[in-house]
């Protein structure tokens, strides 16, 4: 792409997507290293996440800082525009997920306690590496301006969906089972909704970028198969 | 209720108020305009952008065809003025710049009072009486926004307004002889800040009666004002569309580059 004839402009711009992607490895990371935390009840891992997010939370202000400086200094029309705009709703997204991963960590100490059996946890790590998975990807794709992928990734956040509603089913079940679970069982069906959750703003930083780099909107319907709310069949 | 779709789909039948047709104009053996084809709808702002030289106001001028004051600049084509040719060896001249009226860059009153800068263009064309002409006046002096102004000093020179209220009285010149549309070349690059807000807040009135054509180098005025937007480059239509979409994703690499300053 040509640069602008202003140099400086290009710097702005370039400051911005630095920051949209550092805060992209870092949503990875804590998203990564809170399920890790999670499965093997490392407390010192759990810490360090947690106190990553007020790492997220400094990079999205410093990004809304630099995005409203360079609507006011520069007007900027058309793509870049899109790029600007669109980067401030996904740092936004990203911060959401950097504190949804923050309350999987918060919980590790909790669920840690009950000594949670391998097979507890196991739906939960496959759930958990479908959304690493989607976080490291949407970054991936944006930054290579593959517009197609990132449509394809969107729609793919229907099997973390899938994945939800059976782990949800799942852990009704243990709790049924042995009421022993219900504490370690209560708390993993949280940290499952903020999987599935984390898993919704990846979609929405997929649409974004879509749009950044289209200037089109992905269609409004995406399927979605989170189906914990539907009532159960009779019994 | 409109859905979207029909509610796109009637904006795109608004009547055309002025339609290009392959239109070619040279200066002497250069062509400045190379097979120019759109068409501008009623009662809108449409902008005109590009760089320096790309025939933006030599497409204006042939409008009313104020080419022809100058030696060796020829038009082929047509410009239909509701369905007319205005191209046409037949079309009156006088008439024409009557409906189709022009503001420039640097602001032109006459060296006449304030009350004559408006009165002498209907005079023109009109035998009224003084109480009509006053009246004329007054209206024109408010459609152009600067009658609380200057009402009590009608009689002072047009010449010892500021730049802004000049600017102002040339379009209340314009809108005197009754146009349906009004041609601004560049209107407010030679104004303040205020100044250029005024006139586009009139630009945004105007429109409610008639076609208005803007030439402008600033980028965002077009974005304001206009509701579709022409980019022209080395005498070539590059692109013509509503102006939100050719401000948001324009279609054109060639636009893009221009309005996102990456051009040269």
């Amino acid at each position: 792409m040509a640069e602008h004839t202003v140099a400086a402009f290009d710097e702005d711009l370039g400051q911005i997507s630095r920051l949209i992607s550092d805060m992209g490895d870092l949503a990875g990371s804590m998203v990564g290293g809170a399920t890790k935390a999670l499965l093997n009840s490392d407390n010192a891992l759990a810490q360090r996440v947690v106190s990553d997010d007020a790492i997220m939370d400094a990079r999205q202000r410093e990004l809304d800082d630099r995005a409203i400086t360079l609507i006011a200094k520069r007007q900027p029309m058309a793509d870049d525009l899109r790029h600007v705009v669109g980067s401030i709703r996904m740092a936004g997204d990203l911060e959401r997920i950097g504190d949804l991963a923050k309350n999987i960590a918060k919980r590790v100490g909790t669920v840690g306690l009950s000594a949670t059996p391998r097979d507890l946890s196991h739906s939960i790590d496959a759930m958990a590496q479908l959304v690493l998975i989607q976080v490291q990807g949407v970054i991936e794709e944006y930054a290579a301006r593959d517009a197609a992928a990132l449509a394809k990734l969107r729609a793919d956040d229907e099997r973390i969906d899938v994945k939800y509603t059976s782990v949800f089913r799942e852990l009704l079940t243990y709790m049924m089972e042995d009421p022993r679970n219900i504490t370690a069982c209560t708390h993993l069906l949280f940290c499952a909704k903020n999987l599935e959750r984390i898993g919704d703003h990846v979609t929405n930083i997929a649409e974004n970028a879509y749009y950044v780099l289209t200037g089109t909107q992905l269609p409004a319907n995406r399927p979605k198969q989170d189906e914990t709310a539907m009532s159960a069949p009779a019994a | 209720m409109l859905s979207p779709d029909m509610t796109i789909a009637a904006e795109a039948v608004a009547k055309a108020k002025i339609e290009v047709k392959n239109l070619n104009f040279y200066y002497g053996q250069s062509k400045a305009l190379k097979d120019i084809t759109l068409s501008l709808p009623e009662r809108s702002v449409t902008a005109f952008i590009g760089p320096s030289g790309c025939g933006k106001s030599t497409l204006l001028r042939v409008f009313n065809r104020i080419y022809e004051l100058y030696p060796k600049q020829t038009a082929e084509g047509q410009v239909l003025l509701d369905g007319q040719n205005v191209l046409d060896r037949s079309q009156d001249l006088n008439l024409l710049r009557t409906k189709i009226g022009m503001v420039f860059q640097k602001p032109t009153p006459f060296p006449m009072s304030i009350y004559e800068n408006i009165a002498f263009g209907v005079r023109l064309y009109e035998k009224i009486s003084k109480a009509e002409m006053d009246g004329r006046v007054e209206q024109a002096l408010k459609r152009a926004a600067l009658w609380t102004e200057v009402k009590d000093k009608l009689n002072a020179s047009g010449l010892s307004l500021s730049g802004g209220q000049q600017q102002r009285l040339c379009i209340a010149r314009t809108v005197a002889v009754k146009p349906e549309v009004i041609l601004l070349d560049e209107p407010a690059s030679a104004l303040d800040p205020i100044s250029t807000a005024k006139i586009e807040e009139l630009i945004d009135e105007l429109q409610a009666e008639y076609t208005i054509v803007i030439v402008t180098h600033n980028m965002q005025q077009a974005a304001r004002v206009s509701k579709q937007t022409a980019f022209m480059y080395l005498g070539e239509l590059v692109e013509f569309d509503k102006t939100e979409k050719i401000f948001t994703s324009p279609r054109e690499k060639r636009t893009q580059d221009y309005i996102t300053g990456r051009f040269g």
